[in-house]
């Protein structure tokens, strides 16, 4: 029967889309369908308010196998809508299902509306340069990032948990080692101040004097994707941008960081944003609050001294 | 000896883009138009991978003013490009992209290894490296760090956000790479004037076999509007740096930042 699909390799995710699918539900008038794969944790997941619960069991533990008994499962219940978690996985596996099914695919929707017969979405375009409003034929799938949308709370009532057997062997793809990411732990959009570390700053070893700025304002240390990404000099979970972490604490205090759209894109919601940059016309002034024109490295030591005094 | 073929992508340069201010529609006629960002990285990791194993690398493109794009792309190491000129990439979404780009390399192909870049810097889907996977029954395998080739054997390092996972394929595979994989080269003289002599191929959107239906995309845009920042802009520049230090600390602790004394 025509429905809501949801999925996400992360239950908490999972928790969250349930909401989303929820919200769909009241104009659309569909039940929401939960799927897990493999051993995915049912806890918390059957006494949602979700209308039912389907497990997908199959021999192959890598979450991407199951793309193919997904897209299955969507065109015998010829569902209407998929939300699936903004994950590297979430997402590999939802382009999968689309191609599969033929169907259309927002990348990171910030909202998922029905209107009019089709899904209505919204999406940041060009590095968060423009939003873009889109409607989407039925079937209609999304990924969402985490955190767009709460968990779903529980409800009194207990949903059948349905299992189904799937086909989901690869023989041409064996997975090897994997290995966890070892976090600091930093949870940088809870920070309420923020200096952020740019490729102005030539060394790693420089880095110390940002510390000491960074502490002089009792503020955690940030920077641009290619200080994390490039240089490795700082954990990636410290890296802000559309495609790093969103952030919108009370200061964002950027060092030798150019303001590059996709930058912007994750700190423009500060309260104030200060800027340091030796080029004038460096777009990150037209998004500061305050800024300085000049050399990081005179700059910085003075206004350490400055703070302290 | 492996036969590459890379998927780019010919993109408005977001740097070049304004928003008008009234109706915030953006105004991209002073837009040129680049190379994708990390498309540049998948097309470098094709060259290195040939550098050590041998083989061919081969581009292809689905889009509009293409041959502006033929110089750039075989001036960094590759020896042929397809090119899908049509005004119907305009509106295309994913879904039509991805339909495209499968048929022309049925046409072409088959190839050992198609690469893709982790999202193009237009639209960032995400999407086309693991369409193309499915529409090609391939096995496809995204947000790839490090490729190692060896015979018919492909081992990819994927970066998942909290884990990384070694993947081991046989046989063809579509791959969508990070940026990070690699650090591109800038072209060489002799690179840029032996890519004049390089073959480039037309691959006609009629000549592929597509229905009307697979060429109607199923998102289309309702509207878009351009971001707009509005802050203090208060930028000090004065030649002496200590007089901007403190106009700047002045201003800050106006605005409650500075740190609290215990
Ligand atoms: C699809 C896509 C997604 C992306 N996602 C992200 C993202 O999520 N996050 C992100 O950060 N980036 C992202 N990027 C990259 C982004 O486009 C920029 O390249 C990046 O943000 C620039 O980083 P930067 O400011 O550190 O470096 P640069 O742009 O190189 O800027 C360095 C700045 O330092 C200044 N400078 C140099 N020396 C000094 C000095 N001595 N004193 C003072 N100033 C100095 C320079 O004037 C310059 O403005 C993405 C790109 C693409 C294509
Ligand atoms: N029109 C296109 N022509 C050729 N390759 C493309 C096209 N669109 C996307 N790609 C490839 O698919 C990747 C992911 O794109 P996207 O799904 O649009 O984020 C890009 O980095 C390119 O490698």
């Amino acid at each position: 029967m025509p429905g809501i699909l949801i999925y996400s390799d992360n239950i908490t995710l999972t928790k969250q889309l349930i909401t989303a699918g929820l919200l769909l539900k009241e104009k659309m008038n569909q039940p929401v369908y939960v799927i897990l794969t493999g051993e995915q944790d049912l806890t918390g997941i059957a006494n949602t308010a979700a209308d039912e619960v389907f497990v997908l069991k199959g021999s192959n533990p890598w979450p991407e196998s199951y793309a193919d008994a997904i897209a299955n499962f969507a065109s015998t219940e010829q569902i209407s809508a998929g939300l699936f978690g903004g994950t590297p996985r979430g997402k590999d596996i939802a382009a999968k299902v689309a191609a599969k099914l033929g169907a259309g695919l927002v990348t990171e929707a910030q909202s998922v509306e029905f209107d009019d017969g089709c899904l209505l979405t919204t999406r940041l375009l060009y590095g968060g340069l423009a939003v873009a409003t889109e409607e989407v034929k039925l079937p209609a799938l999304a990924t969402i990032a985490p955190k767009t949308f709460e968990e779903a709370g529980s409800s009194d009532k207990q949903t059948e948990v349905i299992t189904i057997e799937a086909a989901n062997e690869l023989n041409q793809i064996t997975i090897g080692e994997t290995c966890p990411v070892v976090r600091e732990g930093v949870e940088l959009s809870a920070a309420n101040r923020i200096v952020s570390v740019g490729r102005g700053v030539g060394k790693k070893e420089d880095l110390s004097m940002i510390g000491e700025l960074a502490q002089a304002f009792d503020a955690e240390i940030g920077c641009t994707r290619g200080i994390a990404e490039d240089y490795h000099w700082l954990p990636v979970e410290r890296y802000i941008g559309i495609s790093g972490q969103k952030v919108k604490p009370d200061m964002y205090f950027g060092v030798g960081v150019s303001g590059q759209v996709q930058h912007l894109a994750g700190m423009r919601e500060s309260k104030v944003i200060v800027a340091i940059d030796m080029n004038e016309n460096a777009p990150i002034f037209e998004a500061a609050d305050y800024g300085i024109v000049g050399d990081l490295y005179e700059v910085v030591p003075l206004l350490i001294e400055a703070l302290k005094s | 000896m492996p036969r590459i073929l890379v998927c780019y992508k010919w993109v408005l340069d977001e740097q070049d883009i304004k928003i008008v201010s009234l109706g915030l529609s953006l105004d991209v006629s002073r837009a040129k138009y680049k190379i994708s960002d990390y498309d540049k990285n998948a097309i470098e990791e094709a060259v290195r991978i040939v550098e050590k194993n041998g083989g061919s690398v081969e581009a292809i493109s689905f889009g509009t003013s293409l041959k502006q794009s033929f110089k750039d792309v075989l001036s960094r190491g590759v020896d042929k490009v397809y090119a899908i000129d049509s005004s119907i990439a305009e509106n295309a979404d994913a879904y039509v992209t991805a339909n495209v780009l499968a048929a022309a390399i049925r046409k072409i192909g088959p190839y050992d290894l198609i690469l893709c870049a982790d999202g193009s810097s237009d639209v960032y889907n995400q999407q086309i490296g693991s369409r193309l996977s499915a529409l090609l029954g391939l096995p496809g395998i995204t947000s790839v760090s490090q490729i190692n080739c060896e015979g018919d054997r492909i081992s990819a390092t994927r970066k998942l956000g909290d884990c990384t996972e070694v993947v081991h394929i046989k046989g063809q595979a579509v791959i969508s790479v990070l940026p990070e994989i690699n650090s591109v080269r800038i072209p060489t003289m002799k690179q840029v004037l032996a890519a004049a002599k390089k073959p480039s191929e037309e691959i006609k959107i009629d000549a592929l076999g597509l229905s009307d239906a697979e060429l109607l995309p199923k998102v289309t845009k309702v509207s878009v509007k351009g971001f707009v920042m509005n802050r203090k802009n208060i930028v000090f520049k004065d030649a002496n740096q200590k007089d901007n230090v403190s106009k700047l600390v002045a201003s800050l602790a106006k605005e409650g930042l500075l740190k609290e004394r215990g």
